[in-house]
């Protein structure tokens, strides 16, 4: 009896709201936790829905979740239809008004930058594609730069008593990415024009700044997992090919990368997709660096 | 300490989808036993399932009416052809359910292959979202319950077999898209085999031990962030496995 009223209250506990002077920020994703870390230091306590190892696109709904969902302030995820299988019902169980679509406490990452691969047309049986183009957008390090100039904005939108704070942070923050950016950029460009296969259709964005050239994804339509027969056909397409590396993410089954990387002696990697996805990527910082110097490693 | 109302809101809508799952579910779940077939649930639910997934390849809104009438529509022709096989080949009808199940499942994968998220709907479908139940879909779900109970004699003594598993499609159709196949397939067993031998007000133990499962697992899931239908599924047997022998000992000291 005893136990059970330990585990009653324990939950009522963990549930409630506590007291907290500082702005309670949800994430979708770990990438724009660390963001809001970043801009709003100590004045805020930011959480992401999704770890590192979740594929972004689903999840399971847990108390926890709608618990912080209510709380929040501010609820900043990638939108383009990233989160739509969950986020949705999400924010429609919670019931905070504050953090609709729509509402200063929501904010849409996709939003703030130019989306590649927007379809002309869509078709569910091309498989997972985006209406507003592809969502994957945080792994160009010039995006996260555009994006943290729209949370700044936004906080000191919703917590205007420490606006002068945010602003400074973010102009402090700004100064470091745009030198740390102009490094990477100087790292990466020996690469430009090299061929490489993904799993996903989940690096665009990097493809776009790098200057690298998607030959192939392992995935036959994005979403579906890798058949054999999409992979036998991808290995025909790739003999006599320079391509560089086979790049997947650490939420994806190595199995695949693997196949085509023995039989064609490609090297196959896994790049940081988000903060926290590979020892190193501590936050946003770490995460490019850890990428940049994969990248860099690539001999061909 | 805090003692709010905020943990009974997010819990809550659970909670109720529970109570309606297991009011039915319990006394179904004694039939079920009764008659020996136990894996027909899970078969039954894939088929209300596999309707659910047949009618959103064709096109239609998963959780609108058409979709509902393609579930119920296949839970009940599963649910009439088990009936059938259940008089015509009496001795093996616990192998056919089970060739029924697997052949339900592996039919929603094959409709399923082209469909990038059908990863996540087969998994929906499985453990359920409990959590996201709300007025909308529970709702609903309280009014088949209440039917169901409401019509429950009338419908064993003017269809006999056959009414029992009309009553049980249309209970499963319903629970199967609120909290999934395993909570489904737990809320009819363990409280039916936890009370299987007790003589008196069985029924009324079995609603118990039901609400006491589901109510440890949803405290369980907020207090250590796990998903809360497998927590739940979890919580039912051990509530079932505590109460089996305390009523052992009733019943001999009733005897």
């Amino acid at each position: 009896m005893k136990a059970l009223s330990f585990v009653i209250a324990t939950a009522f506990v963990i549930l409630a709201a506590p007291a907290h002077a500082a702005v309670e920020v949800l994430a979708c994703e770990p990438e724009w936790a660390a963001l809001a870390t970043e801009i709003g230091g100590a004045l805020v306590v930011a959480e992401s829905a999704t770890t590192p190892q979740q594929d972004p696109h689903y999840i399971q709904a847990r108390p926890s979740l709608i618990a912080k969902m209510r709380r929040a302030a501010l609820v900043i995820c990638t939108g383009a239809d990233l989160e739509v299988g969950w986020l949705p019902l999400l924010l429609r169980q919670a019931g905070n008004g504050a953090v609709q679509p729509g509402q200063p406490g929501n904010l849409n990452a996709a939003d703030y930058v130019e989306m590649l691969d927007k379809p002309s047309s869509v078709d569910r049986s091309l498989g997972d594609v985006h209406p507003y183009g592809n969502p994957h957008i945080q792994t160009d390090p010039r995006n996260i730069g555009k994006v943290a100039a729209a949370v700044a904005d936004r906080l000191a939108m919703l917590d205007g008593a420490n606006a002068a704070t945010y602003k400074q942070r973010y102009e402090d923050f700004a100064k470091r990415w745009q030198a740390a950016v102009e490094r990477w950029t100087t790292a990466v460009a020996p690469l430009k024009g090299k061929q490489i296969v993904t799993h996903h259709k989940g690096w665009a964005y990097l493809e776009n700044w790098v200057g690298l050239v998607e030959v192939g994804n392992l995935e036959p339509k994005p979403g579906l997992p890798p058949s054999a027969a999409h992979l036998a056909e991808l290995l025909n397409q790739v003999k006599g090919k320079e391509v560089a590396v086979i790049v997947r993410s650490t939420y994806e089954d190595a199995k695949a990368s693997e196949w085509l990387g023995t039989r064609t002696q490609i090297p196959y990697v896994v790049l940081p997709h988000t903060v926290g996805s590979v020892p190193g990527a501590n936050d946003l910082f770490g995460m490019f660096d850890a990428m940049v110097k994969t990248l860099a490693e690539i001999k061909r | 300490m805090t003692f709010d109302t905020t943990a009974l809101t997010i819990i809550g809508p659970g909670l109720v989808a529970g109570v309606l799952v297991l009011a039915t579910h319990v006394p179904l779940g004694r039939e079920v036993l009764k008659r020996g077939i136990i894996f027909i649930d899970l078969a039954v639910a894939q088929m209300a399932g596999l309707g659910v997934i047949a009618a959103g390849t064709f096109g239609l809104d998963a959780h609108g009416a058409a979709a509902q009438a393609a579930a119920f529509a296949a839970a009940l022709a599963g649910g009439l052809l088990l009936s059938w096989t259940d008089k015509r080949f009496g001795k093996t009808q616990e192998a056919i359910i089970g060739v029924s199940f697997v052949l339900a499942a592996t039919g929603g994968l094959l409709l399923l292959a082209n469909d990038p998220h059908g990863g996540e709907e087969l998994r929906d479908l499985l453990v359920g979202q409990i959590l996201f139940a709300d007025v909308h879909t529970l709702t609903p779900a309280a009014v088949l319950a209440a039917v169901v109970l409401a019509s429950w004699r009338l419908v064993m003594r003017v269809f006999g077999r056959a009414g029992f598993y009309l009553l049980f499609a249309v209970s499963v159709t319903a629970s199967v898209q609120l909290v999934g196949v395993y909570l489904v397939f737990a809320s009819l067993m363990v409280p039916a085999l936890a009370t299987r031998s007790v003589a008196k007000h069985a029924l009324a133990a079995g609603y118990v031990i039901g609400l006491i499962g589901y109510l440890a697992g949803l405290l369980m899931s907020a207090v250590y962030d796990l998903p809360t239908g497998a927590v739940i599924v979890w919580t039912l047997t051990l509530a079932g496995l505590a109460a089996a022998p305390l009523l052992g000992r009733w019943r001999g000291a009733a005897a």
